[in-house]
């Protein structure tokens, strides 16, 4: 009977925990070494020596102690002892060339004396010496029993080859463990790729069916509602299992899992939060004790949203509100800090903040927005026929200079939905509205009015038709700094957004100067105005589609053509069936009229021969001859 | 609103000057844009701004005070369904009228009644203004109808022209005083009401002792 008692691992945080731990380590700047760090000093200890401790057996061979005197030093560097076991089994894990010095330790079998050196033992921490101390009592009292008792065959590895196994490794030997290991990572990996081609075949095949008709989006939209209701449903289960404990480590696996079908993207994010974390440490280091405050503050904040992230979006943006204004009355009351400077760091921490909620804020499941987006994107598509003539648009697309504006206005208006920020969406809109006032300075050739300012807007919205639209100003409005969307040149232009979005919503007949008839007849596409007015649109087309209605203009006339051959080759099928009619006709009528007499023979046949009398006066026909000679 | 006045509160801190949100009110063709780009700029669309002319920053000195103006140039009555949004957060607004339109004065008093839904009384410092006195032969709003009208809201009343800049900077100045003595105001109310002000700072605090 071999006797174990083990420490749980205390490093481990509580599941759920921030993922920012890394950060706090980056800005306190740990004198001790990282447990990375130690984990990777543990190879040191001579390992071959320690593998075949097992090999040796019976009494125990100096070489055993004196791995384990090296390997002593080394592990006291580490400060969390409960650590050992779980790099230990990340070094065996990734494939390390030989076992760490806690392994070696619980392979040695049972016969390995260690009262031989005790000092030596005395110096090895944690989990290790815990193991060597069992070990020695077990040796001397053998009669003591303390903590779990185990069976030693369950020690064993259990692929039975004869090692000892460790829990850390599922219960196999560090041999064993990396085979098993392997092959499971070989075939998750493959599971993993079978997956993600699955997604996006399934997403290509909801793409096309969107395209390929109006009727199949509806079934892609309650697709969606589906999919969103499972994703409720799932996100409920797994908070259920949260709470409960016993299943507390399972939960964790299965968050993992469910995390894991787009591995790419969750990488990439974690690597924009880390080096925006760097950025906004690094920027809080030149204000010394208030920037640890503020470090501080930021945390706690956001450890409370995530307690939070089951409440209304409503409420979360009233505490992030409220944690904006706290932190910058605090600094600038207490830090002394001038208010130029605390805008400043109220823009880092919104950067900081937001790029770590923006998974869970921007458009989530508990909101409609998803919706509210489908519906102006359908909104605007069947607006497509809208003129900048209706909307009296003071921009002239015919200047090169003017259509490259345009261009650019669209394209970054697009492009805010990229951003995680709402500062840095702000700033899209921003440039979008520069790009659009010069536009109209260039057509007009004087400086733009607010008059010609939003019907333009409106019109680079419905141009562009940005994605997640009704998302984006939600989430702006609902987590940016208050003060920069009720004041100043962004909060302008994102008012001037809305306005926008507002009117396209609400926009109607009149709004455009239209008949009611006009409106009606465009809006269900039976008509477009430039349909009517062919040339009149054609200036303000891009190449692309000017040669497609070039080419229209050719088939129909092809068309026509071809109806033409059509008609004229069936008239001359008919004319040909006519033809052959008109000759048999006439060809019976000949017959008819003539028809064929043969007389009969007026003597008989005999009569001929008789009538040659004279045949018998011919002279004899000539007979052949033949000569000698 | 609670919260906008906090935001800009903070945002207006003892040293730097005070910031205003001034929205500009009116029908089509009345001259807002022009009244700004004269007050602004001091000019009369001969000289172009570096990018369009719908936002502007201006500093302004009232006696020893100062404060910033933000103005907030709105599109026209075609927009006038979506145009509630520019109002939020805006202190002061210049209701501006043709003397040469009976049909924009008539506008302006539909604005106001817009104004008046939007906003608690006081809220906000209107000024309504009788634009294009240059035009003076053609007027359809005289001087004492507009006065009368502004007197019985309460608003503040100038006739100007931006065009030959008379009256414009004036105009603007005692917005400016008017919106500096209310600050003051208020400033002495939130003082006087300081217990207030420490009960609504208590709840987050708490929340934070017990995130520990």
């Amino acid at each position: 009977m071999v006797v174990v008692t083990g420490r749980e691992p205390d490093s481990r945080r509580p599941a759920g925990a921030m993922s920012s731990s890394d950060a706090e380590d980056d800005f306190l700047e740990p004198a001790t070494p990282t447990a990375t760090q130690a984990g990777h000093a543990l190879p040191l200890v001579p390992q071959e020596r320690c593998a075949e401790l097992p090999a040796l057996g019976g009494p125990a061979a100096p070489g055993a102690c004196a791995g384990r005197v090296q390997g002593g030093p080394v592990l006291r560097h580490r400060s969390p002892a409960g650590a050992a076991g779980e790099h230990a089994a990340a070094e065996g894990g990734e494939g390390a060339p030989g076992v760490s010095g806690a392994h070696a330790l619980l392979q040695r079998p049972p016969g390995a004396d260690c009262g031989d050196c005790p000092a030596a033992c005395s110096a090895a921490e944690g989990p290790l010496r815990q193991a060597q101390v069992v070990n020695r009592e077990k040796m001397s009292l053998k009669s003591e029993r303390r903590g779990i008792h185990v069976d030693q065959s369950e020690l064993l590895c259990k692929k039975g080859c004869g090692y000892y196994g460790n829990s850390a490794w599922q219960g196999f030997c560090s041999k064993c463990w990396r085979e098993e290991y392997h092959k499971a990572r070989q075939k998750q990996i493959q599971e993993d790729w079978e997956l993600a081609e699955r997604l996006q075949r399934e997403e290509e095949e909801a793409f096309a069916s969107s395209q390929s008709s109006q009727g199949a989006q509806s079934l892609t939209f309650s697709k969606f509602e589906e999919k969103k209701t499972n994703e409720k449903t799932r996100k409920v289960t797994t908070v259920k299992k949260f709470f409960s404990a016993s299943s507390r480590v399972g939960s964790k696996k299965e968050i993992q899992e469910a995390k894991a079908p787009s591995p790419s993207i969750n990488r990439q994010t974690s690597i924009e939060t880390d080096r925006v974390s760097k950025e906004f440490i690094e920027f809080l280091k030149t204000y010394h004790k208030i920037g640890q405050e503020i470090y501080k503050q930021t945390k706690m904040f956001l450890e409370a949203m995530h307690y939070k992230r089951e409440l209304s979006i409503e409420e979360q943006s009233e505490f992030t509100q409220d944690f904006y204004q706290n932190v910058a009355e605090r600094t600038q009351t207490r830090g002394k800090v001038p208010p130029e400077r605390v805008e400043k760091i109220m823009d880092q921490i919104e950067k900081y903040i937001m790029t770590r909620l923006y998974k869970h804020v921007f458009c989530p499941e508990t909101t409609d927005d998803e919706k509210k987006d489908l519906a102006i994107q359908k909104r605007i598509r069947a607006l497509h026929w809208v003129t900048p003539q209706m909307l009296c648009v003071p921009v002239n697309e015919e200047i090169p200079e003017v259509s490259d504006m345009v261009v650019k206005a669209i394209t970054d208006i697009i492009e805010m939905d990229s951003k995680r920020v709402p500062r840095d969406k702000l700033a899209c809109i921003t440039k979008c509205s520069k790009h659009i006032f010069n536009a109209i300075k260039i057509t007009k050739n004087e400086p733009a009015s607010a008059d010609d300012f939003l019907p333009t807007l409106i019109y680079i919205v419905l141009k562009g038709n940005p994605p997640r639209l009704q998302s984006n100003i939600q989430y702006i409005t609902r987590f940016c700094n208050p003060s920069r969307l009720m004041t100043g040149e962004d909060g302008y232009y994102f008012t001037n957004l809305c306005c926008a979005v507002a009117f396209i919503e609400k926009l109607d007949a009149q709004s455009l100067n239209l008949s009611q008839e006009d409106f009606d007849r465009y809006m269900s596409g039976q008509t477009s105005p430039r349909k009517q007015e062919p040339e009149a649109w054609a200036p303000d087309a891009c190449l692309g589609v000017k040669q497609m209605y070039k080419n229209l203009d050719l088939l129909s006339q092809l068309n026509e053509r071809q109806e033409r051959i059509m008609s004229e080759a069936k008239k001359l099928e008919k004319d040909l069936i006519d033809w052959t009619d008109g000759v048999t006709r006439e060809v019976q009528d000949i017959v008819e009229r003539y028809p064929l007499e043969i007389p009969p023979p007026d003597q008989p046949f005999a009569a001929i021969d008789s009538e040659n009398v004279e045949n018998d006066k011919l002279p004899p026909p000539l007979q052949p001859q033949v000569y000698a000679g | 609103m609670a919260q906008v006045d906090r935001a800009l509160r903070h945002g207006a801190a003892p040293d730097p000057p005070c910031v205003f949100k001034l929205v500009l009110l009116g029908s089509d063709s009345v001259g807002k844009s022009s009244l700004a780009l004269r007050y602004v700029k001091d000019d009369f669309r001969s000289m172009l701004p570096t990018v369009g002319c719908a936002f502007f920053t201006k500093m302004v000195h009232v006696g020893g005070a100062s404060l910033k103006f933000e103005i907030w140039d709105m599109a026209g009555q075609k927009y006038h369904s979506v145009c509630r949004l520019y109002f939020r957060g805006a202190s002061s607004v210049l209701l501006v009228y043709d003397i040469t339109s009976k049909g924009s004065f008539l506008r302006a008093q539909q604005w106001l009644r817009d104004l008046e839904a939007e906003f608690l009384p006081g809220e906000v410092v209107v000024m309504l203004i009788g634009n294009k006195t240059d035009l003076d032969k053609e007027r359809q709003v005289t001087f004492e109808e507009g006065k009368e009208f502004a007197e019985s809201r309460r608003l503040l009343f100038a006739e100007a022209s931006a065009k030959l800049n008379h009256q414009v900077t004036e105009a603007f100045t005692a917005e400016a005083r008017e919106l500096l003595q209310r600050e003051e105001e208020r400033v002495d109310q939130t003082q006087r009401g300081t217990p207030r002000v420490t009960l609504n700072e208590g709840p987050p605090r708490q929340a934070k002792c017990c995130a520990r």
